[in-house]
């Protein structure tokens, strides 16, 4: 179940000038994942927490055989968490699968590369690390998650230093 | 590494795992034409692949070890002390080159000069002059051979003229390096039979025919694969249970998934024993140290293997190689003495090691024993005070048993110098951890000037172990029964006394000793206020990891289960404490608790006070062995003793659930219809109250289980045996607990139930034990 390495928009870039991406809804914001590092949608999950955990992971789910770590979204973006079921993303990175924790999965978008900016340089630091840049929609911003910087590995590394700098 | 290189690389290992077997046993028969054989096709096959492959530094030191060999054959030679030698400087030289391979891809540019010259130096009576053009002739009949190859993988070799007789693969033993493994289920008796020293003509007529057979029978399995089988039948058997819970209300279904349940047994089994080896992959490993260490240390020795066709799961054998060998090294450096000292004490000069290995139900023991000096139990006192590792006066209280468990201590050394082979004092300890790092467990024995005895329990498979489903934190975690050596139960109104505090350190009196406790809650949520715990009840399960005992405090206890182990990511295996994660069988997740990390994590360590507390612990574990251990019940206003080993559960239940056939008290046990042996009338005292709880404790008594009525369960406790004034001889029904005579129930004397119960009791049981297998 590995990947085909470094994720990019980039390479997307050079095959089509349209991109697909599946549009996740959090609070009253809206991010796009693209479709190509989506494995499965997992609807109405309810992870089981796991004690002593990095605050980032929101817990274990049965995917498939495996135990799946999931991160939460939610924390990431420092809001609140979340009574009851979120839908489960399931996203392959370099390292292997794991989930994402949203509050739900919206419909596939087909944006064009062209509308697509990197993240503005104001942008707070470890929310940089977590962007990839946007997508300028009609009337609003479609930010883009990049699931190899949302694994749990790389997060553990990031988070790591970000509480050092603070 | 292309293909055809990795098979070279595999096939090729497999060979020289087979030169090496052989090796050791032809200094025993040198003279025996058919090791000679065995181990000539060995390196002839590397050599004849080399040739095609392009490994021209491998080809030309298996082509002077060949040459070598090849006078052997002919009986030019006769393979003696030298040229044993030689031929395993020769494997040496060829594994380590296959290495460089493996690992670089490249030979590597060591010389080999001195080796090939000691191996020509070794053919000195008579010189080649045939061989070379014979293994020209072998390259260019490899060479045809290639152009095969595309579609027959590496079975050409077989079928080349002169090696009809090769063992094809005779030994399902695959090199850990190659990641893959021999699947030689179809006749595993055949598959280990060449490993044993055999007679040689009934050895060569065994091999001859069942050579094709084992190598169209068997093929090579990735071991990711197997892993991968492993852990979807895993999950066939988790949704299998959902379903029958599911379906069990409806009788259309049930015939239909309990045909599920059958079929899912049977192939979780299947792809279990696909996983299984023979130990002989490990044991062959030991003629070889034996030898090396033998020299190196002047000691003379004989090593016995049985049991070798012993099958375990292919991880398990991976991680007791190591203890295994550290085993065998103590045995020789500490156990058998210099053959003079030996022939002094008026033993055989040489030593005897031998290695056993048997299956008992879902462990395997494996034994090393030699007959050597055994362990002075006074030398180990001395120096577990010299090191530090206990006061003198404490060291004088152990019994000779938990001294003996000394050796296990990290840093505790027997050899009075540091030599090479052992003596740093990581040996032992080393064995006990990695032993227990796979839920098995070590215990020493040793009779002084006799011998010493080391035994390993290890659990047939890791991918499914029995766990015990706890509470804590509104959530399930699991347990490994194998760290689980009690369970106590501390009401909510009782919490406040017995659970004692020590600064700010929980305690509980176990039997009189103190048993440092840990909160589970509390451990995996510091940051969190600490919760009265006197509203609730506390469970403790009392658990034994490296060497420390403690309780692990839980909210609650769900049923044991056979749990299937799944990994988990990186991330939260460095929290540390869980080893893993499960499914229930109500397809909730529950984290696996590591019984050595948490103790770790709450700091529960072997400190002087501790151990010597352990000391004592141990000394009831000790007697346990030697004299059985009894469950001491109250019956009425008498004590009595029940066997432990019989015991098979304690009921509390209210009186009334116990029936009457006629006079005889019955119980109703979870389908199955049990005796009641009633004898102390404690039936008879509560008949008038049908609300009173009596305890019933189911035992089993040869092949049927009967229930005891007791009034209370007091104590479990080691017995000691009387001896008649006198004369010698044991007293029956009668035992020394905690010095009081005590009477032990006769679960023999309870008499069975009229005939047609008595049937119907054993089908019950036979189908609860059907049931267990369909598990």
């Amino acid at each position: 179940m590995n990947t085909h390495g470094a994720i990019s928009n980039r390479n997307v870039k050079t095959a089509s000038s349209m991109v697909e991406v599946c549009s996740v809804r959090l609070g009253k914001a809206l991010f796009g994942v693209p479709i190509t590092h989506i494995l499965e949608i997992v609807g109405k999950g309810r992870p089981q927490l796991v004690p002593l955990a990095p605050s980032f992971v929101g817990g274990v789910v049965h995917y498939r055989g495996d135990v799946l770590t999931t991160v939460s979204l939610r924390y990431l973006l420092h809001l609140p968490p979340k009574d009851g079921t979120q839908d489960i993303l399931v996203l392959e990175s370099s390292h292997g699968c794991f989930g994402l924790l949203v509050d739900s999965v919206g419909e596939v978008l087909t944006v064009a590369e062209a509308d697509h900016e990197p993240n503005p340089s104001t942008l707070e630091e470890p929310l940089r690390k977590l962007f990839a840049g946007a997508y300028k929609l009609k009337g609003s911003l479609l930010v883009m998650l990049d699931p190899e910087r949302l694994d749990p590995i790389r997060l553990e590394s990031t988070l790591a230093t970000e509480v050092h700098a603070v | 590494m292309d293909e055809l290189t990795r098979e070279f690389l595999i096939e090729s290992q497999e060979g020289l795992d087979r030169m090496e077997r052989c090796l050791t046993e032809l200094e025993e028969r040198p003279e025996d034409a058919g090791l000679i054989g065995d181990i000539f096709r060995s390196v002839h096959t590397i050599k004849g692949t080399t040739g095609f492959l392009g490994f021209k530094r491998l080809e030309k030191l298996a082509h002077a070890g060949e040459n070598l060999l090849g006078m052997l054959r002919e009986g030019k030679l006769t393979a003696d002390e030298p040229i044993t030698t030689g031929l395993l400087a020769l494997m040496d030289g060829l594994r380590s080159i296959l290495k460089s391979i493996e690992t670089e891809g490249t030979e590597g540019d060591a010389q080999d000069a001195a080796l090939i010259a000691r191996l020509e130096e070794l053919q000195a009576p008579a010189q080649m002059q045939v061989l070379p053009a014979q293994g020209r002739a072998d390259i260019h009949r490899a060479a045809s051979v290639a152009e095969e190859l595309p579609q027959g993988g590496l079975a050409p070799f077989v079928r080349d003229g002169d090696r009809t007789a090769e063992p094809g693969r005779p030994d399902p033993s695959p090199s850990t390096e190659a990641r893959a493994v021999d699947v030689a289920r179809a006749n595993p008796a055949q598959a280990s039979k060449p490993t044993q020293a055999e007679p040689d003509a009934d050895a060569a007529k065994l091999r001859a025919p069942g050579s094709t057979s084992a190598s169209e029978s068997t093929l090579r399995v990735d071991v990711t694969l197997l892993n991968r089988m492993m852990n979807l039948v895993g999950e066939l058997v988790l949704t299998r249970n959902q379903v029958l819970q599911a379906t069990a209300a409806d009788p259309n279904l049930t015939m239909l998934s309990r045909r599920l349940d059958m079929v899912t047994a049977d192939l979780r089994e299947s792809v279990m024993k696909a996983r299984m080896q023979p130990v002989s992959n490990i044991f062959s490993k030991m003629p070889r140290i034996v030898r090396d260490l033998s020299q190196t240390l002047g000691r003379r020795a004989r090593l016995h293997m049985e049991g070798q066709e012993t099958e375990l799961d292919k991880s398990l054998l991976e991680a007791i190689k190591d203890p295994l060998t550290h085993a065998v090294r103590n045995s020789l450096d500490h156990g058998i003495e210099p053959p003079e000292v030996r022939q002094a004490a008026g033993k055989d000069p040489e030593g005897t090691l031998r290695l056993r290995a048997v299956q008992e139900g879902s462990h395997v023991v494996i034994e090393v024993d030699d007959d050597g000096a055994g362990i002075a139990v006074e030398k180990v006192r001395q120096k577990a005070v010299d090191r530090g590792l206990m006061s003198a006066e404490r060291a004088a209280q152990l019994g000779e048993r938990e001294t003996l468990q000394l050796v296990f201590l990290p840093g505790f050394s027997m050899a009075a110098a540091v030599t090479n082979v052992s003596g740093r004092g990581v040996g032992m300890d080393v064995v006990r951890t990695n032993v227990e790092k796979i839920g098995g467990k070590v215990e020493i024995e040793s009779r002084s000037g006799k011998g010493t005895t080391l035994r390993m329990r290890i659990p047939l498979t890791l991918a499914i172990i029995p766990a015990l489903i706890v509470r804590s934190l509104e959530q399930s975690f699991a347990l490994p029964q194998a760290a689980l050596s009690e369970l106590v139960h501390v009401p909510p109104e009782q919490a406040s006394a017995l659970i004692e505090w020590m600064e700010g350190s929980p305690l509980y009196r176990l039997r009189g000793k103190l048993l440092p406790l840990v909160f589970l809650d509390r451990l995996l949520t510091p940051h969190s206020q600490p919760q009265a715990r006197g509203e609730k009840d506390n469970f403790i399960a009392v658990l034994n990891a490296d060497g420390r005992q403690f309780g692990l405090v839980v909210d609650g206890l769900a049923d044991p289960e056979e749990i299937v182990v799944k990994p988990l990511s990186a991330v939260l295996k460095s929290i540390g404490l869980y080893s893993g994660a499960t499914v229930l069988g109500n397809a909730d997740l529950a984290l696996i608790l590591d019984p050595g990390a948490i103790a770790f994590k709450a700091g529960v360590t072997m400190s002087n006070d501790e151990q010597s507390r352990r000391g004592v612990e141990g000394e009831s574990q000790t007697e346990s062995v030697k004299s059985p251990e009894y469950l001491l019940v109250e019956v009425a206003d008498r004590q009595a003793a029940i066997p432990l080993a019989d015991v098979l559960r304690i009921e509390q239940m209210p009186v009334s659930r116990i029936e009457y056939i006629g006079y005889r008290p019955v119980l109703n046990f979870e389908g199955q219809l049990l005796p009641v042996e009633d004898s102390g009338g404690v039936l008879a005292a509560v008949a008038a109250n049908p609300a009173a709880q009596i305890v019933v404790v189911v035992c089993s008594e040869g092949s049927r289980q009967v229930g005891i009525a007791v009034s209370h369960v007091l104590d479990v406790a080691a017995g000691g045996e009387f001896f008649e004034a006198g004369t010698h001889a044991r007293a029956a029904g009668v035992t020394l607990l905690k010095s009081r005579v005590t009477g032990v129930v006769n679960l023999g004397g309870v008499p069975p139930l009229p005939d047609n119960q008595a049937e119907a009791g054993e089908w019950n049981q036979c189908s609860a034990s059907m049931a267990e297998v369909a598990q």
